[in-house]
């Protein structure tokens, strides 16, 4: 449970005739972390087992299917691997021919889609002129302008000034055609720069601007009517076909998976060897059934010789309870082979922060439906885990509310003569706390702070010290007793010291002589096991400890905002008639905020606890993925 | 009178103190915070980048970014021996 799952290294040597049931048998047992073999003289890597090439061609046209399709991953009912993969090779056949000829379609409609917006994008700009376009060219007299001028200009006058022989036409959005003698083209050009003349090209179709627009415009109609049709087919077929689509992707997915393994292998010319790791306790089912599978063909044997850590695969051992955890493991680092896996601290410490942060039966509720809503919707391992825990949050969340006697903001009990929402609970006080509080039930967390802030602060030390004792732990398997006593001992005995000090300063301790003697003591053990840098990470002891008030700290600020929009909508309540429906908005958005924050600030502060202030005490993590060779069936079953 | 007013309002500045306690707890709370959010911006928009770039850096990032965070729970603790 502290550890990560134990590993053998293992090797497992055959003649290449019996290399196609090892695989086959490999695959299913999904127990083998293979080691990529690396090319050296006598061995080379193995050649994919024949149909590899094609399965890897149909399974790329199936993806480019899927994508074109725009499928989705729902969950359906698996279909049968055996009877899927008989009718695969007919069945994507026509689908490829069915999507082949739609694909085609489909791009020559959005080709000819975007020519006509173009064209009509030209032809707009002449909206309202009465000439053809056929009429604007072609001449051996006469020059044809067509373009804008700037605003206001009056380009006839100025024309009469040069000639009286032209022609003007303009249309609905300020664009000209002019029609010159060519004797008069320079001139012309001149007067229209003075106006700031911007050229606009003219069509090379026939036919007015208006006929033209309104032609334009039936056919854009009608090209969006056929793609309109046509992705309505592209949704039958989709409906049609996405299950089968879906499991022969995962089929030939795995056929290829298997198909290209000898590539990691290491090959001779009759043989073969597969390097890999098997956790301990799965190694001789392994053996017995691919000795079983290829009759004795194959020898499997534990390779007994000293290997890096790093190079160990990890998977995680743990309770299923536990499980969803590795995802807030994973988020940092998986651990390293000889650490202890802190996921099981984290599965307790992680809710408990959570909880204590939140507080609050009205969050608690919404969230563990949200949360239990969410696990049943969204699938997928990711989901499932942060969900999962969610759900553990909000337990611990429910158990403090209750604790808090809090519900949305609200008190529950009442205290001091005010009444809380449960008319005739009053707040009993229990007995004394610090600073001249009164411990009550429920916990008014805003009545108790100092109380509370020393609470959360023990809270710390005791987080912090059980990360020491687990790195007291690590450090003693990596290098022995004496480096663990000085690197993290010596922090618990300064504690020890500074708690000392405390007590002499406060009178509990007649004198602060054995504090100071304590202290130095640890001084001089963490100097000499980690060297002088030692001393100036003495502080951090006292900022990770009180990094802890953020228990408290976060917790007030939440029923702060709850409070605020209480008494905001409250006020509007009171005002009555239309200021009701208001009161109701300010509640219902002002604690929808709140709510989401309250998934927010908790979660981050609760696993910043975990990540900074625990972690940092023994914690390296950054071991390797255990991924063995084999496949999650969703989609097919066999 | 006049001078009786001015009494009075002495008075009643010494016996209420609160409003000072008050804004000097909000400074504690406000100006560590506008530290930790100046420190957080520039660090969580490097955590950022660098996890779009190599997406196991998010657990990292995260405690990088929230590393500051200490400085207004600091403020905070001042906040709260200010008003006890």
């Amino acid at each position: 449970m502290l550890k990560p799952k134990q590993m053998s290294k293992v090797l497992l040597t055959g003649h290449k005739d019996v290399l196609e049931p090892t695989i086959e048998t490999l695959h299913d047992l999904h127990a083998l972390h293979i080691e990529e073999y690396v090319e050296e003289d006598y061995f080379h890597i193995g050649t994919p087992l024949s149909g590899a090439d094609e399965d890897s061609k149909k399974l790329l046209k199936l993806r480019s299917i899927a994508s074109f399709l725009g499928i989705k991953k729902p969950y359906p009912k698996p279909i049968n691997a055996r009877q899927l993969s008989s009718e695969l090779e007919g069945k994507l056949e026509t689908l490829g021919g069915v999507v082949s000829g739609k694909l085609g379609r489909k791009s020559q409609i959005e080709a000819d889609l975007k020519d006509v917006q173009t064209g009509m994008h030209e032809v707009e700009a002449f909206s309202g002129i009465p000439v053809n376009f056929d009429l604007c060219g072609g001449y051996e007299t006469l020059h044809v302008f067509a373009g804008t001028v700037r605003k206001g200009a009056d380009v006839q006058a100025g024309l009469k000034r040069i000639t009286e022989e032209y022609q003007f036409f303009t249309g609905n959005t300020g664009v000209f055609i002019l029609a010159v003698p060519v004797k008069h083209r320079d001139q012309v050009t001149e007067l229209l720069a003075e106006y700031e003349f911007g050229e606009v090209k003219i069509p090379a179709i026939s036919g007015t601007p208006d006929d033209l627009i309104s032609e334009l415009k039936n056919r854009q109609d009608s090209l969006t009517k056929d793609l309109e049709s046509l992705s309505s087919e592209i949704d039958s077929v989709k409906a049609e076909y996405a299950d089968f689509i879906l499991a022969s992707e995962e089929l030939l997915s795995i056929e290829t998976q298997k198909k290209e393994a000898p590539l990691v292998f290491a090959t001779s010319e009759h043989t073969f060897v597969i390097d890999g790791w098997i956790p301990d306790d799965e190694f001789e089912t392994v053996r017995s059934r691919v000795e079983e599978a290829t009759g004795n063909r194959v020898y499997a044997t534990i390779v007994e010789e000293p290997v890096d850590e790093a190079n160990i695969p990890i998977e995680y051992d743990n309770p299923k309870i536990v499980k969803p955890m590795e995802a807030v493991m994973n988020l940092y680092a998986r651990p390293r082979y000889h650490e202890i896996d802190p996921t099981t601290f984290v599965f307790i410490a992680f809710p408990l922060f959570y909880g204590l942060i939140l507080g609050d039966i009205g969050y608690g509720l919404i969230l563990l439906a949200i949360s239990l809503y969410g696990r049943s919707k969204l699938h997928g391992e990711g989901w499932n885990s942060l969900f999962t825990v969610l759900i553990y949050c909000n337990i611990v969340t429910l158990f403090f509310g209750i604790l808090y006697g809090e519900f949305l903001g609200f008190p529950l009990a009442g205290l001091h003569g005010h009444p809380g929402l449960i008319p005739g609970w009053d707040t009993i006080s229990l007995f004394e706390g610090l600073g001249g509080e009164h411990i009550t039930y429920p916990i008014h967390r805003t009545h108790l702070v100092t109380t509370l802030l020393v609470l959360t602060l023990l809270i710390g030390v005791i987080h912090i010290n059980i990360g020491l004792i687990a790195g007291f732990r690590n450090v003693l398997v990596k290098h022995g007793m004496k480096a663990a006593i000085l690197e993290k001992i010596a922090w618990i005995v300064l504690q020890v010291g500074i708690f000392l000090l405390l007590f002499g300063m406060m009178g509990f301790v007649p004198s602060m002589v054995p504090g100071a003697v304590v202290f130095a003591l640890a001084v001089i053990m963490l100097v000499a096991g980690e060297g002088g840098t030692a001393i100036m990470e003495i502080p951090s002891i006292l900022s990770n400890v009180l990094s802890y008030s953020r228990l408290l700290a976060v917790g007030l600020s939440s029923i702060g905002i709850a409070t605020a929009v209480n008494i905001m909508s409250g006020m509007m309540f009171d005002s009555g008639g239309l200021f009701i429906v208001v009161a109701a908005i300010i509640f219902i958005l002002g604690h929808a905020l709140n709510t989401a924050l309250s998934i927010i600030a908790p979660g981050l502060h609760a696993l910043r606890l975990q990540y900074v202030e625990f972690f940092t005490k023994f914690y390296e993590g950054g071991g390797r993925i255990y991924n063995p060779f084999g496949y999650n069936r969703i989609y097919t079953e066999e | 009178m006049a001078i009786d007013i001015a009494a009075a309002t002495v008075e009643q500045i010494l016996t209420n103190q609160k409003g000072l306690i008050a804004i000097g707890a909000g400074l504690a709370v406000g100006l560590t915070g506008l530290g930790s959010a100046i420190a957080e911006k520039d660090i969580g928009s490097a955590a950022v980048g660098a996890f779009t770039e190599k997406e196991e850096l998010f657990g990292k990032g995260l405690i990088m970014t929230v590393i500051p965070e200490t400085i207004v729970i600091f403020g905070f603790v001042i906040a709260i021996m200010l008003i006890l």
